[in-house]
This record gives C-alpha cells, sequence and structure tokens, in this order.
C-alpha cells in the first residue's frame, strides 16, 4: 500500500511544516558549516586542507582532546557521585526529600556558567576565598582549568544522572532483589549483582546527557579554561575572532564537535535503546530498614551534595548584593551593582523577557504538533521526524549559531542584525525537549478518547485543537516555562548572534565578564537566577520531574 | 471485505448484510479480528479490499467523522475535561445543533439511560456502570446510523455486566437502533442479539440466530466454541431409517445427517442432552442409549458435571440437573441416552 490515505493527510501536514523548519533552519546552516570546512578560500573547490590545517596543529588538536577528557571526566563523577545519591533517595529514609528532590532539580535550570563564575569570584585568582587563604597563608593557587571545569559540570550536571536513576532505582520489582537474597546472596552482594546492572542502563543513558552537554558547553570553559583550549571556545574564537574572522578553520572544529555528540548520542539511541531492561514493577521496592548511623551518613550526604551544588548560586547572590570598587569587593551592603546594570539600558532585560516568551511560544507551537505527530501516528514519515527532530540535541549552540550566520547573513533571507535569528536559534535548540515532553504527555491521554471525539463528527484537526491540547495543557505549559526559563540563559548561541540593540541579559553579563564589571556581572547573574527559579517555584506543581531530566 | 497488516489478515474477505435495527453480534476468540472489522465500519482502520455501506450510501470513502457512526469504546472513552452534560452535548456541537434543541436533547437521553440528574457531574466523580451509560447516551443522542460496541461491559464487574446487558438490549429495542455489538463471551452474544456471526482468524464461521448457532452449529469450531460438547470422530457405518449410524471405537451413535456409508465424520453432543437413566429405565422412543462406565464427577450445585467412560478411549461429558455424586457412585455402570435429532453431524 503505497497509497497515502486520508487519514495519513494530517500528520504528514505536521511534517511538511516541520521538515520545511527544521530542514531551513537547522539542516541548512549545518550543511553550509559543513560546506565551510571543505571548502578552500576561493569557496569554490572541495579540500581536506583545512582538516589538515587544523589536525596538525597541536593546539586545535588539545582543544579536542581536553573537551573529550573534560566530557569523560565530568560524566564519570557525576556517576561516582549521582549514583550513591539516587539509590538513598529511593530506597533510604532521608527527611524533607520531596523538598530535597526539588532542590536537585534546580542545577539542571539555572545556568551553568553563573555557578562557574561564581567560583572565580569564590576561588579565583582575586576570589574571595582565594584572598582569605593567601591572607592565612595557606598556600592555594586557583582553581583555572581542568581542575575547576570539572567540579563545575559535576556540581550542575548530577541530577541528569539522579533522576534517570532513582527512577530505575524505584521501578525495580523487589521480588528480583529478593529472588537475589533467597538464592543466597547477601544484601551487600545482591546489589552489585543484582541492583546494580538493572538500573545501570539508566546511569549511562544520564551519563551520556553529562558527556554530550560538557562537550557542547561554551560558557563554563569561557569562564574557566583560562590557557586550555576547548573545542566550543575555540570555535566561537575563530568565528568571531578579531582578525576577522575564519568560517573554514571554525567549521572543522564545529564538525569536530558534531562527530563527538553524534557518536555520544548514536550510543545512547542504538546500544542502550536496546538494553533497556523490562522494569514493570509490580511491587514498589520499599524503603529498607538501616542502622541509624548509616541513616544519618545518607541524610548528610544526600543533602550535602544538593546543598553544595547551589552554594555557587546562594553566593553571587550575596556578592551581588555588595559594593565593588573596580574588581575588589568590599564586605559592605548595597544596591550599586544593580543600579550600574540597569542605568546603562533596560533594553537587555526587556529583550530577555520578550524574546524569551516568543521563543517558549514558537517551541510549543512547533514542538507539541511533532510530538503528536511521532506519539499518534507510526510510520515512516514520523520516524523521520523524530529522528531529525532530536538532531539539534546533537548540535552545540556554537555551531549552530556559525551556522545561522554564514546561511542567512546575505541571500534572499537576511536574518543577521535582527531578533529573529536569535529567537531561531533558541526554537531549534529545544524542540528535542518540547516534542519529547510534548510525547510523553500524549503517552498518558488514552488515543480513543480522540478517536471517541472523531466517531462523534469532530474533525481530526478540530479533534488536536479542541480536545487534545487542552488535556494536555498542563503539560504545554509546564514545558513552556522550562523553555523559557533556559533559554533566558541561553549563552553559547546568544553570544554569536545578538547584535547591537538586541543584546540579551546574558550578553550583558558575557560583556562583564570579559572586562572587569564584576559587580554588573554579577547583579545580571542574580536577575538570570531569579527569572529561572521564581517561574519554576510559581509551577512546580505542573511539572513532572523526568521533565526537568529532559532540559 | 478485507483488511490486512502486513501479511496477517485480520479481516479476511468478510461479507455481511445486516438489517435495519437488528442487534447484531461479531463473536470469536481473541485475536480473530472483531475489533479491526468494527474499526473499519467506524473508518479507524483503512479497507485493504471490499466496500461498505449503509443503504445505498457507501461509507466506506468517507472520511470517520463523517460517517455518522456511534462507537461505545471498551475503556468508555469519556473526555474527562467535561462534565457528563458535556460529553454528551459533544458531537451535537460539532452537527451545529442550535444550543436550545442539544438542552433538551441531551436531559432526553440522559433520562433514557437514567442520569437525568448527573449532566453536572463530573467523569471521575462516576462509577464504572454510569461511565458506560455517559458513553452510550454520547452516542445515542446523535442518532447515529449504526451503534459500535467493542467489548462495553469486559471492564465491568460479573454482576453488573449482567445487568447492564439487559439494559444495552433494552434500549435498542426500544429505539430501534443498529447495533453491532463485539463479545468474546459468548453467553452475553446468546442473551443479547437478534443475530451472531462467529469469527474465527479473520473469517467468517457461522452466521445465524442465537439458537440455531447453540442447536446447529455449522462447523466443529463453533460448535466447541459456543459453551461446552462432546466433539467425536468416528465411521458411518450404515443407516438405520432416516438416522446414520457412526462407530465410535466399539460404540454405536445414531445421528440426524447426511454422509456416505465408511465416510470419516465428527459430530457433536452437547453434554445437557444427555439424559441419564435410572436402573430399569428405557429411553424415550426414538432414542438412542449406552451404557458406560462412571468417571469424575464434579457436583455444581444446581448442576452436575459428569463423565462417562465409554470402552477404552472415548470420554462424554454430561451435565444434569439435581443429581448427588454419591447416588451415581452407588451404581457402578451407568446407563445413559441421547435424542439423536440433537446431534449435529460433519463431513470431513
Ligand atoms: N494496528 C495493528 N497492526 C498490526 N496488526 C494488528 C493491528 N491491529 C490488529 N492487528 C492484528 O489483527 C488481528 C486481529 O486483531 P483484533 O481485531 O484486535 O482482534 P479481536 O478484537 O478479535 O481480539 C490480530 O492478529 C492482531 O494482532
Ligand atoms: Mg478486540
Amino acid at each position: 500500500m503505497i497509497a497515502i490515505s486520508r487519514r495519513d493527510t494530517f500528520p504528514l501536514a505536521i511534517a511538511i511544516l516541520a521538515f520545511a523548519f527544521l530542514g531551513l533552519f537547522l539542516l541548512y546552516p549545518l550543511l553550509n558549516v559543513f560546506g565551510a570546512s571543505f571548502l578552500d578560500r576561493t569557496g569554490t573547490h572541495f579540500t581536506l586542507a583545512n582538516y589538515a590545517r587544523m589536525l596538525s596543529s597541536s593546539f586545535y588538536l588539545g582543544s579536542l582532546s581536553n573537551s573529550l577528557i573534560l566530557g569523560a571526566l565530568s560524566t564519570l563523577l557525576t556517576i561516582v557521585l549521582g549514583v550513591p545519591l539516587a539509590f538513598c533517595l529511593a530506597r533510604l529514609p532521608i527527611p524533607g526529600k520531596s523538598l530535597l528532590l526539588a532542590l536537585a532539580s534546580l542545577p539542571l535550570v539555572l545556568p551553568s556558567f553563573v555557578a562557574a563564575y561564581a567560583l572565580v569570584l569564590l576561588l579565583g585568582r582575586a576570589g574571595v576565598i582565594t584572598r582569605f587563604l593567601r591572607d592565612s597563608g595557606i598556600p592555594f593557587t586557583s582553581i583555572y582549568g581542568m581542575t575547576g571545569m570539572t567540579i563545575v559540570f559535576t556540581m550542575t550536571l548530577f541530577p541528569f544522572v539522579v533522576f534517570p536513576a532513582l527512577a530505575a532505582f524505584k521501578a525495580i520489582d523487589v521480588s528480583v532483589e529478593e529472588a537475589g537474597q533467597n538464592l543466597g546472596s547477601s544484601r551487600w552482594r545482591t546489589f552489585w549483582t543484582v541492583t546494580l546492572p538493572v538500573v545501570m542502563p539508566a546511569v549511562l543513558a544520564g551519563g551520556l546527557l553529562v558527556f554530550i552537554d560538557v562537550i557542547e558547553s561554551f560558557g563554563v570553559p569561557f569562564v574557566l579554561a583560562e590557557d586550555k583550549p576547548i573545542l566550543a571556545v575555540e570555535a566561537y574564537k575563530l568565528f568571531v575572532g578579531e582578525t576577522g574572522g575564519n568560517p573554514a578553520s571554525a567549521g572543522v572544529l564545529g564538525v569536530l564537535l558534531i562527530v563527538c555528540t553524534a557518536i555520544a548520542l548514536l550510543i545512547q539511541r542504538y546500544y542502550l535503546g536496546r538494553r533497556r531492561f523490562s522494569t514493570a514493577a509490580r511491587r514498589a521496592p520499599p524503603e529498607l530498614v538501616v542502622k541509624p548511623w548509616l541513616r544519618r551518613l545518607a541524610s548528610v550526604y544526600s543533602w550535602g551534595v544538593v546543598l553544595i551544588a547551589l552554594v555557587p548560586f546562594f553566593a553571587i547572590i550575596v556578592i551581588s548584593f555588595m559594593e565593588f570598587r573596580g574588581p575588589v569587593m568590599h564586605p559592605n551592603l548595597s544596591l550599586d551593582n544593580f543600579r550600574d546594570l540597569l542605568n546603562q539600558s533596560w533594553r537587555p532585560l526587556i529583550n530577555t523577557l520578550t524574546l524569551s516568551t516568543a521563543a517558549a511560544i514558537m517551541a510549543a507551537a512547533i514542538g507539541v504538533p511533532i510530538g503528536f505527530a511521532i506519539t499518534r501516528f507510526r510510520s515512516r514519515i514520523s520516524d523521520l521526524l523524530d529522528v531529525i527532530a532530536m538532531t539539534p540535541f546533537a548540535v552545540a549552540g556554537t555551531v549552530l549559531a556559525i551556522g545561522l550566520i554564514i546561511s542567512f547573513n546575505s541571500g534572499w533571507l537576511v536574518l543577521t542584525g535582527g531578533w529573529l535569528i536569535l529567537v531561531i536559534a533558541w526554537v531549534v535548540r529545544k524542540i528535542p525537549f518540547n516534542v519529547r515532553a510534548s510525547a510523553a504527555i500524549l503517552h498518558q491521554i488514552d488515543p480513543s478518547l480522540e478517536e471517541a471525539s472523531i466517531n462523534l463528527g469532530v474533525s481530526p484537526l478540530m479533534t488536536f485543537a479542541r480536545l487534545t491540547v487542552p488535556l494536555m495543557m498542563g503539560g504545554i505549559i509546564g514545558g513552556m516555562v522550562l523553555t523559557w526559563v533556559t533559554v533566558a540563559s541561553e549563552l553559547s548561541s546568544t553570544v554569536v548572534l545578538y547584535s547591537g540593540p538586541w543584546a540579551t541579559m546574558t550578553v550583558v553579563m558575557f560583556q562583564a565578564l570579559e572586562s572587569t564589571g564584576a559587580g554588573v556581572a554579577s547583579a545580571a547573574a542574580t536577575v538570570l537566577i531569579v527569572f529561572t527559579v521564581l517561574p519554576v517555584a510559581l509551577i512546580y506543581r505542573l511539572l513532572r520531574r523526568h521533565e526537568l531530566g529532559m532540559m | 471485505m478485507s483488511r490486512s497488516f502486513g501479511t496477517v489478515r485480520a479481516v479476511d474477505d468478510v461479507s455481511l448484510e445486516i438489517q435495519d435495527g437488528e442487534f447484531f453480534t461479531l463473536l470469536g476468540p481473541s485475536g480473530c479480528g472483531k475489533t479491526t472489522l468494527l474499526r473499519t465500519i467506524a473508518g479507524f482502520a483503512d479497507l485493504s479490499a471490499g466496500q461498505i455501506r449503509f443503504g445505498q450510501k457507501r461509507i466506506d470513502t468517507l472520511p470517520p467523522h463523517r460517517r455518522n457512526t456511534g462507537m461505545v469504546f471498551q475503556n468508555y472513552a469519556i473526555f474527562p475535561n467535561l462534565t457528563v452534560g458535556g460529553n454528551v452535548a459533544y458531537g451535537l456541537k460539532a452537527r451545529s445543533v442550535p444550543e436550545v434543541q442539544i438542552k433538551e436533547r441531551v436531559a432526553r437521553v440522559l433520562r433514557l439511560v437514567h442520569l437525568d440528574t448527573y449532566g453536572d457531574r463530573w467523569p471521575h466523580q462516576l462509577s464504572g456502570g454510569q461511565l458506560q451509560r455517559v458513553a452510550i447516551a454520547r452516542c445515542l443522542v446523535i442518532e447515529p446510523e449504526v451503534l459500535l460496541l467493542d467489548e462495553p461491559l469486559s471492564n465491568l464487574d460479573a454482576k453488573l455486566r449482567v445487568e447492564m446487558r439487559a439494559e444495552i438490549r433494552e434500549l435498542q429495542q426500544q429505539l430501534k437502533i443498529t447495533a453491532i455489538y463485539v463479545t468474546h463471551d459468548q453467553e452475553e452474544a446468546l442473551a443479547m442479539s437478534d443475530r451472531i456471526a462467529v469469527m474465527r482468524a479473520g473469517k467468517l464461521e457461522q452466521v445465524a440466530r442465537p439458537q440455531d448457532i447453540y442447536r446447529a452449529p455449522a462447523t466443529p469450531f463453533v460448535a466447541e466454541f459456543m459453551g461446552t460438547t462432546n466433539l467425536l470422530r468416528g465411521t458411518v457405518a450404515g443407516r438405520a431409517g432416516e438416522a446414520l449410524r457412526i462407530r465410535v471405537g466399539q460404540q454405536e451413535f445414531c445421528a440426524a445427517g447426511k454422509a456416505g456409508e465408511g465416510e470419516s465424520v465428527s459430530f457433536s453432543l452437547r453434554p445437557e442432552t444427555i439424559r441419564l437413566l435410572g436402573p430399569g429405565e428405557t429411553p424415550p422412543t426414538g432414542w438412542g442409549a449406552f451404557e458406560a462406565r462412571l468417571g469424575s464427577v464434579e457436583f455444581l450445585g444446581a448442576i452436575t458435571r459428569i463423565e462417562l467412560q465409554i470402552g477404552n478411549d472415548t470420554m462424554l461429558r454430561v451435565a444434569s440437573l439435581d443429581v448427588l455424586p454419591d447416588e451415581l457412585k452407588a451404581r457402578g455402570r451407568i446407563a445413559a441416552a441421547y435424542d439423536p435429532r440433537r446431534i449435529t453431524v460433519f463431513r470431513g
């Protein structure tokens, strides 16, 4: 049956619109990045010279290995830190567990470069703690380089491991463990031989997300790498460099970045996708009864990890209310930093609010229909749509932005210099999340409801608009708020794409970082934190934790 | 019509004609294609071949929302974001019926399903049986050409199931609406239907009135699927007047039917048609009789299930009213009789 039946027209229409959008603003720019990396100086002939040049440079080769080492190190540490935490949260009595869970999800939405910057303010060369240590005669150099970056990534990305692992620990059927013990295995051995292997796929899936996030991150290495070359940062520098920019070399690094993330993503999809154990728990595992000292230890560990992860954010809020004279902080309370921040202009704040709102609406308007087509109409078209909608995930913001500029700074469609290109970049980057989130909501809505509506005489399109969307509304709003808070603090594509009047709050902070405006930077960071935490706190009930895990 | 999924022929060359106002049931084991057949009528599954008509009008070319069928789903599919009244009014709104009329028609149909006072309730406040009624009311109110019901009672407990089936049948009779009802429960099918179509692996086995399906099954599959039966295989030894003499092991059975001498046939003899004979009692005229050893006895209160062993290799199930196991066990050998007209012979 090749003929397209009438029932397929609706998903087909969605698919065509989605392909058009993603084709124009994702695949075409990516193609141009590839193109730039494979073309000679005249832009007409195919060449491998760019790759030969970049890969023979020990500096750029170093950026590749640094990024990979950083990714691997951070992944390892988040797993080492996250799995015990997940186990404690799943199986041990921890006081204040629901508050703890809410706090633990915050690092996923808070901007990680803010944490990096906080680390600089505390432990950097002129950092508060550094100076204190130095003054008390304790030798301490500073936090820059691999150490600092690994610490920040571990502290901000561990929830990527914790939430899937927590779900897996909870989904284990206790009878599996009991069977292990019944066969003569000790509790400890049972954990290692039965429990852990069952949750391992979920842990590794989370770990791969960490790996991808680290490789793609621009802000954290920009703040903390110092003289260590890192792929995303070097690609940015090559592209916007003082010497006029070098799209070919930037393109090579961009392609290397995509290759790294794509491989990680493919492993995730095809290896882990198959190995997932079916965990249809009949009996949820009960909390374990353990000795009081162990319970206390678990509580201290759980609360400790989560609170320490939030310390940088607290610190920067406190610092933003301190008086700065030049780069030097003085321990006096003051609102000067905020005055300076807004004295420059209100525009960045307004830009952040309006553009993020536009992006959140647009991402939902595109993501929800795609999620609908993917879940409700299984066909080759929807499978392809699924793959394409997940592609932005494998593309670092820096690379996407470079592609967008190469593609739309001249020709039939010029977008550079305006606000739309920012919104488009953000929307493209958030489509995977929006699609996943709406698919997750749809899985909980019985398809026979839609059939009942159609059967009663309402067309499929109107059924989607008048029945499905209202039923999804809670989830859609939750997804929009999460999109909003994450694009409001998006850095990696924003710093490449903004221009003149369209600078956002993150750009102001970024510029303040580059100069010595630590006061303004910390004030901007505080504004970003407030804009993240407040909306999430307001709609926390609408969110489900696995959605946070998908950001 | 036919409908295939890849190589699976879910509905395989089925042809049916259903009368106006008829209660028609599709009956068969799970996976035989009943749901698929129903969904092709509603338009949720495409036809691979064939046509569907309502009267003269061909409908398989129409999109599902323009077919004017009323489908009652197994899980009711009540819209959770609408009240009971909103659910019932849903189809009328889609048809742009004026607001006053909607009110009146909703009230009328809610009265019909005994939910007069429930219009403002929310679905989560209702019980399973009440949701079931809302689902039916929601379909009835649009006055569909045909009511399609896919195992609507399977989510209810046993007692409610019996109540609801009487209620659905009564509604259908009262409104004289055409209904196609899917079930795998043969008792439900027998109790409710005007006609039953027994399906097996996508094909029709038999289409007939309940009593004919039960008493004169067209195939051994139908005989076994409709309640319990004794399905025996034997050889035609000759004729005795009108009847065939069929040899099974050492025992010979008389049966009404047509088959040539020496032909191998199977036949069905229902347990409840076999009558146990008391000591010295003679069988009614025209009946066949045999002697057997008593096998297992299962006392179920009103009826007693008995297994009789004839010769070495033939076992017959008998269901008898009002017999006590001890009485039977005291007898040793048991005499029993059967009516040859109640035996159905299958050739081949
Ligand atoms: N969407 C589908 N895709 C593939 N096979 C299907 C689909 N729906 C039903 N089938 C197959 O068609 C056959 C009939 O299914 P169904 O009509 O649901 O049976 P019933 O309702 O009688 O239990 C089964 O073998 C089933 O596996
Ligand atoms: Mg079915």
